[in-house]
């Protein structure tokens, strides 16, 4: 068993190194088959055009037949989309469905960035990935997916994060820009660097069961211009307190939301870039720009909002605005200070907190009495897995102060055969819930009668490091 | 969240994502006429903190079209009318 593990692994590190490889090459001749492709089209500006009797090749025609035929798309929509060059920024839950069906449409160009590995816990979401990439750089799985579904692609890997200082140079050489990423610090830079360049942008984002969908910069015309569509600071100025932001990994995500979200980035993409949208065109003015809702279950499940035009005092494309190219990537604008930065939560001083492998010690002596643990996940999680002999109490039933009693009376929760000066312990998955609410409980008065009120160090990771190794991690 | 509309005297008030999981549902219905520039400070009142966690990095809209708060705490701006329907829309950056 061993021994197979091992050989997987060097295997999967085999396929890793010869993917990293393999796009260095496609890169090194994307940029040969680009050159050429300039040659061509220098000498058939001299010698006349190429003649070729059909504008695309015959494997094309069947490949694409059934989108040609339908309508407004047509063979002038299928050479625009060869013709175009579609940067994603981000190859997770919105990033990956988007791909397939862009990949799929014939966009002609196709750049990827996204400096994370896959995990399992991508997996049932991010179809582009498979169980066999796991440790795999996304990037090199999305396009080698990509590659078998779609040969006749150019493909482009980026596999770095999107930052201040690349941003002009990734950017730049693409028509249109998705941002299928997962923090405010990327939304607002992306949208920042699509302004700057003149870049149209489809933004989605998904959590739980919603999503949102927001064509942005269409068209991208120069900041000042009031005919240019919103861009994200238009519609969102401020950023969302950096303690209530909430990720897939905290907060959840159900596969077919975020995936419903992706698979419509790629129709707004392809109606774009068919309707020959990517750049503006003279005299154009911004269509009623608006966001689309989605709230699986919510009734109806679909709401379009209408949203602002350019806001007139815009940081970012307005007149006013002090947004530069020099100053995106000198630096001196910091978007991890402006979206706020979550510091460690140290709540409890170090002896109001207790190490998983003590409390292990405390429930073998005490026998499971004389003590109560209260794990503050939500309910959901606690469902799944929790320790033996522990309560439930969620965080989220607790921050309205619902669950804390009046100051001095014992809140609802304690059991009666609890004795008054019975140790309460607190723990949730990482270890920063379980100190908000041990320190609530003790200003509420709870520790008067000399009882210890104190958490669970780093929480269940701990558990499962310390005293549990079969814990189910999710 | 349904289709039900607010009863009479009352505006409905929809809560998108993050925001349906400060105030604990999907929508709720309060007393109209209710001037915008009040909004916050009714919803402050009924949820502690929401405003300065939530409501100020909102898109706010009333009857699916954006709308603007006026700028000085104390302007009324436009008013919301029974039967109106206003939706809390927080930006959410995941995916």
């Amino acid at each position: 068993m061993d021994q197979a593990t091992k050989s997987a692994e060097t295997l999967r590190r085999q396929i890793a190194a010869t993917e990293e490889e393999l796009s260095r090459l496609r890169e090194q001749l994307a940029v040969i088959e680009n050159e050429e492709v300039q040659n061509l089209k220098g000498l058939s500006l001299e010698e006349g055009p190429v003649t070729r009797k059909w504008p695309l090749e015959l494997e094309e025609y069947k490949r694409y037949g059934r989108q040609m035929i339908v309508p407004n798309i047509g063979i002038q929509g299928q050479l625009r989309l060869k013709a175009a060059s579609v940067l994603i920024v981000g190859a997770g839950g919105l990033g990956c469905p988007a791909a397939a069906y862009i990949a799929g449409a014939g966009v002609g160009t196709i750049g990827i960035v996204d400096g994370d590995v896959v995990e399992t816990s991508n997996l049932h979401r991010q179809i582009l990935h498979s169980t066999a990439k796991v440790g795999m750089k996304k990037v090199d799985s999305a396009i080698s997916f990509l590659t078998s579904l779609n040969p006749n692609l150019r493909y482009i890997a980026h596999t770095e994060h999107l930052t201040p200082q690349n941003a002009r140079e990734i950017v730049e050489k693409y028509d249109l820009v998705l941002d299928c990423t997962d923090h405010p610090t990327s939304r607002y830079l992306i949208s920042d660097i699509c302004v700057l360049l003149h870049k149209p942008l489809i933004s989605a984002s998904a959590l739980r069961t919603d999503g949102q969908l927001i064509i942005l910069n269409s068209p991208p015309l120069p900041a000042g211009d009031a005919s240019g569509g919103p861009c994200y600071r238009c519609v969102f100025p401020k950023p969302p307190p950096a303690e209530s932001v909430v990720s897939c990994g905290d907060g959840g995500i159900l596969g077919p939301v975020v995936g419903t979200m992706g698979v419509l980035q790629a129709l707004e993409a392809v109606k774009l870039i068919t309707a020959g949208k990517l750049r503006a065109a003279e005299g154009e003015k911004a269509a009623e720009a608006s966001m689309l809702l989605f709230s699986a279950n919510s009734n109806p499940p679909f709401r379009s909002v209408r949203l602002r035009a350019r806001r007139p005092k815009c940081f970012a494309c307005s007149a006013e605005g002090g947004l530069t190219l020099e100053s995106l990537s000198s630096g001196s604008l910091d978007y991890v200070l402006f979206c706020g930065v979550t510091a460690p939560v140290k709540i409890l001083r170090p002896e109001e907190r207790i190490e998983a492998s003590e409390y292990e010690k405390i429930m073998e002596e005490r026998k499971g009495k004389e003590h109560l643990l209260v794990d503050v996940r939500e309910k959901v999680q606690f469902d799944i897995c929790s320790i033996k002999g522990s309560i439930n109490v969620p965080f989220s039933t607790v921050q309205g102060s619902r669950a804390l009693a009046p100051q001095g009376e014992k809140p609802p929760w304690i059991p009666e055969s609890l004795a008054p000066d019975a140790p309460i312990y607190f723990v949730c998955r990482l270890g920063n819930d379980s100190q908000v609410v041990a320190r609530k409980l003790k200003e509420s008065g709870l520790d008067k009668e000399g009882r210890y009120i104190g958490d669970i160090k780093d929480g269940l990771k701990a558990w499962k490091e310390q005293v549990d190794s079969s814990w189910p991690e999710y | 969240m349904s289709t039900s509309k607010a009863p009479p005297g009352h505006f409905k008030i929809l809560y998108f994502g993050p925001a349906e999981n400060h105030t604990r549902k999907g929508s709720e219905n309060l007393p109209a006429p209710l001037p915008i520039g009040k909004l916050f400070s009714t919803l402050e009142e009924k949820y502690g903190g929401i405003k300065a966690n939530l409501l100020e990095s909102c898109l706010i809209t009333v009857n699916l079209e954006y709308v603007d708060l006026p700028e000085d705490e104390n302007e009324e701006g436009i008013m919301i009318q029974e039967g109106d329907e206003v939706a809390i829309i927080p930006p959410v950056s995941s995916g």
